[in-house]
């Protein structure tokens, strides 16, 4: 039983934690916010404005914005399509299998710019992936699959980079799924793919939402492996943002791309949890 | 009765016996065909990052040849000699000891109250702690830097083990209120009973509970820590460089990918050691617990 006595020193104790995550995230999204309307900027006077934000009918804006959402998107879904195989497969121990666990999480502690580097020497247009196709006489000319058009490269990276990650949450919620539940179904004459698509996926719904939310904002904002693998033009918001302040000393203009970037994350956020309770209630 | 016809011995082996030997030895063939897959998945990337890490750069490893002709430790000197890998990695290994002792310190009040206390607001209270995750990198790091360069912040050390503290927070709070949320009342109860004053409570009851998940929570902010590159990039360069962004910049303008390969290198592997050391500590329920209800 818990102690439910609460005195101010509790909300004191907060402070170290909560306190220190509000007072640097908070101030910092708070002046993105502000600069996006032209207050506390650090370029001459301020004054409350709405000219920052033309910057999102740029052309150049508009495309990072949908690029990064396509990467996004893709991202989460394809790790999520990669990672639930695995994570049904390893859901019962057996020979073998914590050696593959094992050998899985490694790309967990690899960081991000690393596994943008690895992949880079096996996709880059004459690497061995390339090379191999055509010892093997599938392709005839390489295949542009490094700073391609349409970022396939940084999905690629994404989807190495963070199955781990999803692995772990769909396990999660993998666990919960208790065996009776998928017994009664098969003595009910229900075959694999019934298994999988009534018992499995409704089961694992929430894991399942939440990876998908995690990775969309992972590469949704993502700036340094996009940067490496991505196209030369667009580059992903977060890059735009961040030359738009430094390189052209826009602070304000940045500001606004930042918002954008905020809003989308929480947007999506929302969408997903609302999604879950739609789930949940369904059942 | 001796069963003497050979065809009805294999008869008498039961159907669902042969069954369960077909299910077991699809099973084997399966686990079989995942790890060969994860091995291609995991190994070739690596590989391929040593052998870059290896190419003699008088013999260079282009289009014709499948593998490098010669090999040789040149990259490795050039990168240890004439490159700033040393301070890199002494700035990065320095930062993320202090960045883990301060979350740590930071964290442990507030995991107590997040798990074993009704406080009201608590659901708000575990959302903010996770916002350092779901808010998008850059935007945080770009607009951070205002707010440190407000503070005289910007560009020391001091400002950099913040930034990394700001990181790690969630997973340390997050397995942290798990932990505490696990801990008999009974104990405490016990130890009250007994006499124990808080301080006592503290170093007998609650840490030694809480040893599991405080080491994971230690690793994963440590590894946060390590591949950071955000914030540091923002805040820290020029004056602080660490590893990820001394790769950053050897992937940017001036690419040499057998430099690249070795920092790579130097980069991952005391990571990889730590996984395998700490595997124990890893388990699902750890980031669950620390990302998976939100």
């Amino acid at each position: 039983m818990k102690d439910d006595s609460i005195t101010p020193i509790h909300y004191v104790m907060l402070l170290p934690g909560v306190g220190f995550i509000i007072l640097f995230l908070g101030s910092s999204i708070f002046l993105t916010v502000a600069q996006s309307f032209g207050l506390f900027s650090i370029t001459g006077h301020s004054r409350f404005t709405l000219d920052n934000w033309k910057v999102i009918a740029a052309q150049e804006s508009l495309d990072s914005v949908f690029f990064s959402l396509k990467m996004g998107i893709l991202s989460s879904i394809g790790t999520v399509l990669f990672t639930f195989p695995v994570a049904l497969f390893l859901r019962k121990g057996g020979a073998g299998k914590g050696f593959l666990g094992s050998l899985i999480k490694i790309p967990l502690f690899i960081p991000a710019l690393v596994a943008a580097f690895l992949i880079v020497n096996l996709i880059s247009y004459h690497g061995i992936v390339n090379e191999l196709l055509m010892k093997l006489g599938l392709l005839k000319e390489p295949l542009r699959m490094l700073n391609d058009k349409f970022g396939w490269g940084v999905i690629v990276i994404q989807i190495w980079k963070n199955l781990p990650f999803v692995l772990l949450i769909l396990m999660a919620s993998l666990a919960s799924v208790r065996d009776d539940t998928v017994d009664a179904a098969r003595n009910l004459g229900a075959g694999t793919w019934q298994v999988l698509f009534k018992i499995y996926i409704p089961l694992t719904m929430p894991g399942i939402l939440v990876s998908m939310i995690l990775m969309f904002i992972k590469a949704f904002g993502d700036f340094p492996i996009t940067s490496i693998a991505g196209p030369p033009y667009p580059s992903s918001i977060a890059f735009r943002m961040h030359a738009t302040a430094t390189l052209y000393q826009e602070w304000d203009q940045a500001a606004v791309l930042g918002v954008i970037i905020i809003g989308s994350a929480l947007f999506v956020i929302w969408a997903y949890s609302r999604l879950a309770d739609l789930v949940k209630g369904g059942e | 009765m001796a069963i003497t016809n050979p065809s009805v011995a294999t008869l008498a082996v039961p159907l669902h016996v042969l069954q369960a030997r077909r299910i077991r030895r699809f099973y084997i063939m399966l686990t079989v065909f995942f790890v060969v897959v994860q091995l291609v998945w995991i190994g070739t990337p690596i590989l391929m990052a040593v052998l870059w890490s290896l190419v003699n750069p008088d013999y260079p490893w282009s289009f014709p040849n499948l593998f490098p002709t010669h090999l040789a430790p040149a990259p490795w000197i050039y990168v240890f000699k004439y490159t700033n890998i040393i301070r890199a990695l002494k700035t990065s290994y320095s930062v993320a000891p202090f960045a883990v002792a301060l979350s740590f310190l930071f964290s442990l009040p507030t995991a107590y109250v997040l798990g074993r206390k009704n406080i009201p607001g608590k659901k708000i209270f575990n959302l903010i702690v996770l916002l350092p995750i779901i808010m998008p990198g850059m935007v945080v790091a770009l607009f951070l830097s205002r707010v440190f360069t407000a503070l005289h912040l910007s560009q020391t050390f001091f400002g950099l083990v913040l930034a990394h503290t700001l990181m790690g927070l969630p997973y340390m709070i997050r397995v942290l209120t798990t932990s505490f949320q696990t801990i008999p009342q009974d104990v405490i109860d016990a130890a009250e009973n007994l006499g124990a004053g808080t301080f006592v409570k503290i170093r007998d009851v609650f840490l030694p509970m809480v040893r599991p998940g405080l080491l994971a929570g230690m690793i994963f902010a440590f590894t946060t820590s390590i591949e950071e590159f955000n914030l540091t990039f923002v805040i820290g360069t020029p004056t602080f460089e660490t590893i990820p962004t001394i790769l950053y910049s050897f992937m940017g303008y001036n690419f040499i990918r057998t430099n690249a390969a070795v920092v790579a290198l130097v980069m991952m592997t005391p990571n990889i050691i730590m996984l395998f050391i700490v595997e124990r500590f890893l388990k699902s329920d750890y980031l669950s617990a620390s990302l998976g209800k939100m």
